[in-house]
């Protein structure tokens, strides 16, 4: 168990471990307990976890189970990141404690807490029934068992990274929406249900996309990028909330919702002029009376400190603005050129 | 005298021009010069990448394309353009058959993406091609004395595949800038996490919760002002603040924040007039 590298100055150190402790039933508050164990080079926070509960203090609680990054069940905060007990090394965190030597251990954030370390992953797994994240099979039932359903290479290459997801809940911790929003789709599902409407044996992909198109769903993401920083399988989530996105672009068009309004105003403003024409964008994205109503009173300030954009008349295109136009035209030619061949 | 190629963010041109403004008055202090990019078109803004990726691919191969040709690296101070570019640029790099596609395309300008030129934010610039000593030379007014937010912002820490110059857990450029201008940073937990300028129009109470929590500890850390590297970022703290401080209950706090091309100029003597501070929503 012991990794020992002689070159390195210590092979065992004193730890303290500063871990979360909340019992609803009998504390008013959360408070934390230190506990100081010596650890070797190469134990996981998890093994510390266990001797700790073993040999100090059998009342700390947290799930754990398959111990090599497989089962996601000890998903926790490492020093304020979520991630995996049972693959930190506390070597690696040393580093990054505030206190030298001391590590701060804490249950994930976004999910209501059951005790100490424990979360409940009730809300994880009624958001994935609800955008309801499995295949829905295109196949008969009559058919099933009888016939095989061959998936290309190509196929399963999009959604193949989306598959490594264990479901431990680290990306849910992380995501800023979700901290201020609960009922917020989070990432596990958005990717979950990018990987399931990417598979032709589903039969559901078009009601699937119009529930996450709604309020709280695929377009509140705002493109912080720590689902996919924190993710203990390094999966690019935000390709796939981009993906869902592209998807929701394409077959439910750019006049869908007021996301895909503000996005099409990127494309339109660049092709138009090369630069974004913001001081209409609240509109596009939202419409007159919704812009009044919210933005007017800033659009006061903005007024007295002269700091609105200019409107769009006084936007000046680009220089070299139409040799750009004609370019981005060809690769509309290119893009219309992809989808007849991608849909023959 | 170091020469850039400068992309001009479409935030910086309409409105919070008092970054560039800022910029032009103390580059040639610091020994730099920001050739300004007039040809280069908006990035679209993390937007763009999913409407069309290819159009998002020409654009930025583009606008790399300019600099390249300038024979300069590119320097943007908007962290979104930052990720923006660079994601393009890595893109074009690891996808030949694309590179292919969208030089066929630019050269009836006359223009090639070749991956010459590196993408990088004016912050890494100046830590680490003017450096920590060369700054701290020219600074005549130290920051002494004020308690100083380093707001790093999204999109200059993350993807750290594709930016790759802080530690996005513990990030640290910002903090040693201001130190060299004689500041002093506070411990600040919402220095790596997020402004919620992305969704403002798309789910504005969202945006506005995670924006009060960044200012709310700043006003608990009794900081004097918070910076940032990112235009988008002030937008929400400075523009938003008194709305997002109102959705979180305060009505009475506030906090002035600063481009990052500000607090510079302060340091190295211009005035809060000459710098355009007179022009945020807080101040």
């Amino acid at each position: 168990m012991t990794v020992t590298e002689p070159h390195i100055e210590e092979a065992k150190k004193d730890i303290t471990f500063r871990v979360f402790r909340f019992n609803p039933q009998i504390d008013s508050k959360p408070y934390y307990d230190d506990y100081t164990i010596q650890v070797e080079r190469g134990i996981t926070v998890l093994r510390s976890l266990n001797y700790i509960k073993e040999h100090l203090d059998a009342t700390v609680s947290f799930r754990a189970f398959c111990q090599a990054g497989i089962c996601g069940s000890c998903a926790m905060r490492v020093n304020g990141l979520s991630k995996l007990a049972c693959t930190t090394q506390v070597w690696e965190v040393l580093e990054k404690c505030r206190e030298p030597n001391v590590i701060k251990v804490e249950p994930l954030r976004n999910l209501p807490l059951v005790k100490d370390l424990i979360v409940d992953m009730d809300p994880l797994v009624d958001k994935m029934k609800h955008y309801s994240n499995w295949v829905e099979s295109t196949m008969p039932e009559e058919k099933m068992g009888k016939k095989e359903f061959l998936i290309s290479e190509e196929e399963f290459l999009k959604y193949d990274k989306a598959t490594d997801c264990i479901l431990c809940a680290s990306c849910v911790s992380e995501c800023s929406i979700l901290r201020a929003n609960s009922e917020y789709v989070s990432p596990a599902v958005l990717l979950k249900s990018y990987r399931m409407n990417s598979d032709s044996r589903d039969a559901i992909h078009d009601v699937r996309l119009a529930e996450l198109v709604k309020d709280h769903g695929v377009w509140d993401c705002t493109h912080c990028y720590r689902c996919q920083e924190t993710c203990v399988k390094s999966i690019p989530i935000m390709d796939a909330i981009h993906g869902i996105r592209e998807d929701a672009i394409e077959r439910r068009g750019m006049k869908d919702t007021s996301g895909s309004k503000h996005a099409e105003a990127f494309m339109s403003d660049i092709e138009k002029k090369g630069k974004l024409v913001e001081a209409t964008l609240p509109i596009r994205t939202n419409g007159m009376a919704w812009t009044l109503k919210n933005l007017l009173p800033m659009a006061m300030k903005m007024i007295v400190k002269r700091r609105t954009p200019p409107p769009p008349p006084l936007v000046k295109p680009t220089k070299g603005i139409r040799v750009f136009r004609s370019m981005f035209r060809e690769m509309s030619e290119h893009v219309r050129e992809d989808h007849k061949s991608h849909n023959k | 005298m170091k020469r850039y190629a400068y992309y001009l963010s479409c935030i910086n041109e309409s409105m919070t021009k008092e970054v560039d403004r800022s910029i032009d008055l103390w580059q040639k202090d610091l020994g730099i010069e920001l050739v300004k990019m007039h040809e280069s078109t908006c990035c679209g803004g993390s937007n763009l990448d999913y409407v069309s990726p290819k159009h998002f691919a020409l654009v930025n191969a583009r606008n790399i394309a300019i600099a390249e040709k300038m024979g300069l690296d590119l320097v943007v101070s908007c962290n979104t353009c930052l990720m923006t570019i660079r994601s393009a640029k890595k893109k074009l790099d690891e996808t030949p058959e694309l590179k292919q596609e969208v030089n066929d395309i630019l050269k009836k300008e006359g223009l090639e993406y070749r991956g010459t030129s590196d993408v990088r934010h004016l912050l890494w610039v100046l830590i680490d091609d003017v450096g920590i000593d060369a700054i701290k030379e020219k600074v005549k007014v130290p920051l002494t004395n004020y308690r100083i937010a380093p707001f790093y912002g999204c999109h200059i820490l993350r993807p750290s595949k594709v930016l790759g110059h802080d530690n996005p857990v513990e990030p640290s450029s910002l903090d040693q800038l201001i130190e060299a201008l004689g500041g002093k940073t506070i411990p600040y937990e919402h220095k790596n996490r997020c402004c919620g300028f992305h969704t403002l129009l798309v789910a504005e109470e969202e945006s506005l919760n995670v924006a009060a929590e960044a200012l709310e500890e700043a006003i608990r850390e009794k900081a004097d002002f918070i910076v940032t590297p990112c235009p988008l970022c002030h937008t929400v703290l400075d523009g938003y603040q008194a709305k997002a401080l109102k959705q979180a209950g305060d009505e009475k706090n506030s906090i002035p924040v600063f481009h990052l091309s500000e607090m510079v100029g302060l340091a190295l003597g211009y005035t809060a007039k000459q710098l355009g501070i007179k022009r945020h929503i807080v101040t």
